[in-house]
């Protein structure tokens, strides 16, 4: 019990701290947790490795937290794993529910945070045993898994299918990354696009763009007029307040998606976006009502929450196990264990039981601490939406740009990345695009490519992505069920309709 | 009298050009903000960390805030080009060579288009590695495989510092068993992560490495699935004798010994064996003020004179290796020519 004694009011002040400054990054549109953890982490030099722990921590679930906000009041997805959070919590924010929406968001990170916390302290050791099961052909089956949302959140099946597949092609212009095993070659673009395009399109610009100016133009289409005149905005708690009800015959949905969540943060490589797309297809798959999933329904945003902070607890399990982050964020909590001089890998919890535990109180804390700050705090977050459009969407373009600008260290072409997919978004929508199958294709695409291609090396053949391992075979299952409840649901609906109609 | 006045002329002019030029030098000064740009996107890796020592140092030195940007290769070497005032410097290893000699895009030769300034230290750690319960204890097991026609595979990312060791290796088959290269085929693969999933997988039968990555790994027990075997660490023996005499993690400075030339010999031209220590320095924009260079030279000297440095890179298992830019820049452009010579034999 030595480690208590690091638990000075030094060590909780600078969880808190993290934890606020996390938010306040999360919760800026093109501002994300890893940018937050990165600028920090210079800052953890001057401390010994449990307080500078604690800071980073602090800021790593505070920066995923954060995210809910724009999510849900401004549609925006504050970090690429908050996408799924818009589908409901900006719909729920529109029928005047925003402050429910953001309290359901918060509740579900709570328990995602700290169901995933409970694992990484009981478990982690064995599930990284289990993680290194997971080869080329079984990541590749994860995100095809992933990928098969696309079929549920479509409208219309084939030009949901098609912007998909349209967004796996955007995400693929650029080189073929060494870093990744690649050859470097550069593909999908001309030579004078090089200079810009050789590491292809940066997936916040593109994601902001497409969601958050996207939006925005397609409210300023609308004009000022019908806001000003009719004095129409937004009610704050016009619908149903918040009650723990909410989360009445959510309990499995909030253990299965806090667990995908978990599950997904431990396999390095896979990504945080596919662990809250994934959560949120089984939802919509497994909900009693899934026509409601995408129009403001709580158990969209409980799934999409849990999972994502189901992944910090997840993402741990690999870095503390093997070595390995299990996302970008952990890579940069590296960061602090090297210039530290700790030696991370399958004997760091072992070998280091102070640290270990301190961490675990650090997580622990830094969830609770998210909570009371975000919780207490939203009745004054949530005034943003009260806010005359015409000023607010000024400030949000320029924090948008500004985050796009920044991203990469001051690179002006994700600036014009930002305002291409903007235009992008708002126009493809008139002829039918569907922007979330679309970025979701973005994001897991360059994954899904690198994964078969290796495979296909390693193995030399395609029939080993059936005859791999049982892991694979179970995925396939999981797979042709998600397709064949997609399906069945989009069925299901029309008859609903066409009986409406009639 | 005519003779002499011109002479005086000459004197007088002379003169005058020492007088500027070392005025230029006094005055030579960084602005208050000073960016590093470093060839690694990763904060988390040998680059950043020995790049973030080194600027905290600098930036107390010389009064001004030094800020390192993991931005990458590419985006280092474009910044770089583009920025001539000395208000962007960048630090890098001998992947910024090695990428332009195995033809990676985006590489150019270093030695043409920036200047190559101060090696600072080495990370001794390049390793490679082969499952506990491989047939292969040694490097020389897997030479004796090749030469046997059993195929080896070898897990590393292509086109550098990962790549370097695999190809000195098939060099040493080709020299001692001309036609037996061919049996050591690369695996290219990413992150280290990827590597050691290889191995886990039985897709490798080698994989690159490193000292401080992979050392735990080869703690562990035979049984282990994970249980990793150093055969081979390519550093210079003087090398890893600078290092703490406890090494890394569990394995003593003398055990390291144990992997590197001469109790592991592979061979650079039958005579000589191969080594290859990974060196960080700065280059700069070719067009940046000498007076400057000269600045961060003396500071980086002073910082080296007063030895404390020494002792944060030495806990953060690097070797303080600070050489002046010009010195530096010959040195590095011979241990280039050596390498050139390795690929191209191999290919």
């Amino acid at each position: 019990m030595e480690f208590i004694s690091y638990l000075t009011p030094m060590f909780f002040a600078l969880v808190g701290f993290g934890v606020v400054v996390g938010i306040i990054f999360g919760a800026i549109p093109g501002m994300t947790a890893t940018m937050a953890v990165a600028v920090c982490l210079p800052m953890t030099y001057g401390l010994d490795l449990t307080n500078g722990l604690a800071l980073l921590l602090g800021l790593y679930v505070g920066g995923i937290s954060g995210g809910l906000v724009p999510a849900v009041l401004l549609n925006i997805p504050g970090t690429p794993s908050s996408i799924t959070t818009t589908f409901d919590g900006y719909p729920m924010t529109q029928k005047g529910e925003g402050e429910r929406a953001l309290k359901t968001g918060i509740t579900s990170s709570l328990f995602g945070g700290l169901f995933s916390a409970i694992v990484l302290f009981f478990f982690a050791p064995s599930l990284a045993d289990v993680a290194i099961k997971f080869s080329y052909v079984e990541k590749f089956l994860i995100i095809l898994f992933a990928l098969t949302v696309i079929a549920s959140l479509s409208r219309n099946l084939l030009l949901g299918i098609f912007s998909g597949v349209l967004g796996v092609w955007f995400s693929l212009i650029g080189s073929y990354d060494i870093s990744s095993g690649g050859n470097g070659e550069y593909r999908l673009m001309t030579d004078a696009m090089v200079p810009y395009l050789e590491s292809g399109f940066s997936l916040l610009p593109v994601l902001i763009g497409l969601f958050g100016l996207g939006t925005i133009l397609q409210e300023a289409q609308k004009g000022i007029k019908e806001e000003v005149g009719k004095g129409k905005k937004l009610e704050l708690n016009g619908g149903t307040s918040f009650s723990l009800s909410v989360f009445k015959g959510q309990i499995v949905n909030l253990i299965r998606s806090s667990g995908l969540g978990t599950f997904v943060g431990m396999l390095p490589g896979v990504g945080g976006s596919a662990a809250s797309v994934l959560a949120y297809t089984q939802q919509k798959n497994f909900s009693k009502h899934p026509e409601k999933l995408g129009k403001g329904a709580p158990e969209g945003v409980i799934a999409s929450e849990s999972s994502n902070n189901g992944l910090t607890g997840g993402a741990l399990i690999p870095l503390l196990s093997l070595g390995i982050p299990g996302d970008s964020t952990t890579a940069v909590l590296i960061g602090a264990f090297t210039l530290q001089g700790i030696q991370l890998g399958p004997l760091f919890i072992g070998n280091n039981l102070d640290t270990w535990n301190t961490m675990m109180v650090a997580l622990v804390f830094a969830n609770l601490v998210m909570f009371v700050v975000m919780f207490f705090a939203i009745r004054t977050i949530v005034k943003v939406i009260t806010i005359p459009k015409y000023l607010l969407y000024p400030g949000i373009i320029m924090m948008c740009v500004v985050g796009a600008y920044a991203i990469n260290f001051g690179i002006m072409f994700d600036v014009w990345t930002l305002l291409f997919f903007g235009l992008f978004g708002f126009l493809g929508q008139k002829v039918g695009l569907e922007v979330a199958p679309f970025i979701i294709g973005f994001i897991l695409g360059k994954q899904a490519e690198v994964y078969f291609v290796k495979s296909l090396e390693s193995f030399g053949t395609l029939t080993i992505f059936f005859t791999k391992s049982p892991i694979a075979m179970v995925l396939w299952v999981l797979i042709l069920i998600s397709v064949v409840f997609s399906i069945y649901g989009m069925i299901k609906q029309k008859k609903n309709n066409n009986n409406k109609e009639a | 009298m005519k003779f002499l006045k011109s002479g005086l002329a000459v004197a007088m002019a002379a003169f005058m050009g020492i007088a500027a030029s070392q005025a230029v030098a006094a005055d030579a000064k960084f602005a208050d903000n000073l960016r590093v740009v470093i060839g690694s996107k990763s904060t988390g890796g040998d680059t950043y960390q020995n790049s973030a020592i080194v600027a905290q140092a600098l930036g107390e030195k010389l009064g001004i805030n030094v800020k390192v940007d993991a931005v990458g290769s590419s985006a280092a070497f474009k910044a770089l080009a583009r920025i001539s005032n000395g208000s962007t410097i960048m630090i890098f290893h001998d992947q910024s060579y090695l990428g332009y000699l195995y033809g990676v895009k985006g590489y150019f030769d270093i030695f043409d288009d920036f200047i190559v300034g101060p090696t600072i230290a080495i990370n001794p750690g390049n390793a490679y590695l082969v499952p506990k319960s491989s047939p292969y204890k040694t490097i020389e097991d897997i030479i004796q495989a090749c030469a046997k026609d059993t195929k080896i595979r070898v897990a590393i990312q292509p086109g550098g510092v990962s790549e370097i060791g695999y190809s000195a290796l098939k060099n040493a088959i080709k020299l001692r068993y001309p036609g037996k290269e061919g049996n050591l085929v690369a695996v290219n693969t990413g992150s280290q992560s990827d590597k050691n999933q290889l191995l886990f997988d039985g897709q490798a039968d080698l994989i690159q490495g490193s000292v401080q990555a992979n050392e735990q790994y080869t703690q562990l027990p035979a049984e282990d699935q994970k249980a990793m075997r150093f055969v081979w660490l390519t550093a210079r023996e003087e090398t890893i004798k600078q290092t703490k005499p406890e090494g890394m993690g569990s394995t003593t400075q003398a055990h390291l010994l144990d992997f590197v030339s001469p109790k592991v010999s592979v061979t650079l031209d039958g005579k000589q064996d191969f080594t290859f220590d990974k060196e960080f320095f700065f280059l700069y924009n070719k067009k940046m003020d000498p007076a400057l260079i000269e600045v961060l030279d003396k500071a980086l000297g002073e910082i080296y004179a007063e030895g404390k440095i020494q002792e944060v890179q030495k806990n953060s298992f690097f070797i303080p290796n600070f050489k002046p830019s010009a010195e530096a820049s010959a040195y590095l452009k011979d241990k280039m020519e050596k390498y050139e010579g390795i690929i191209k034999s191999i290919h």
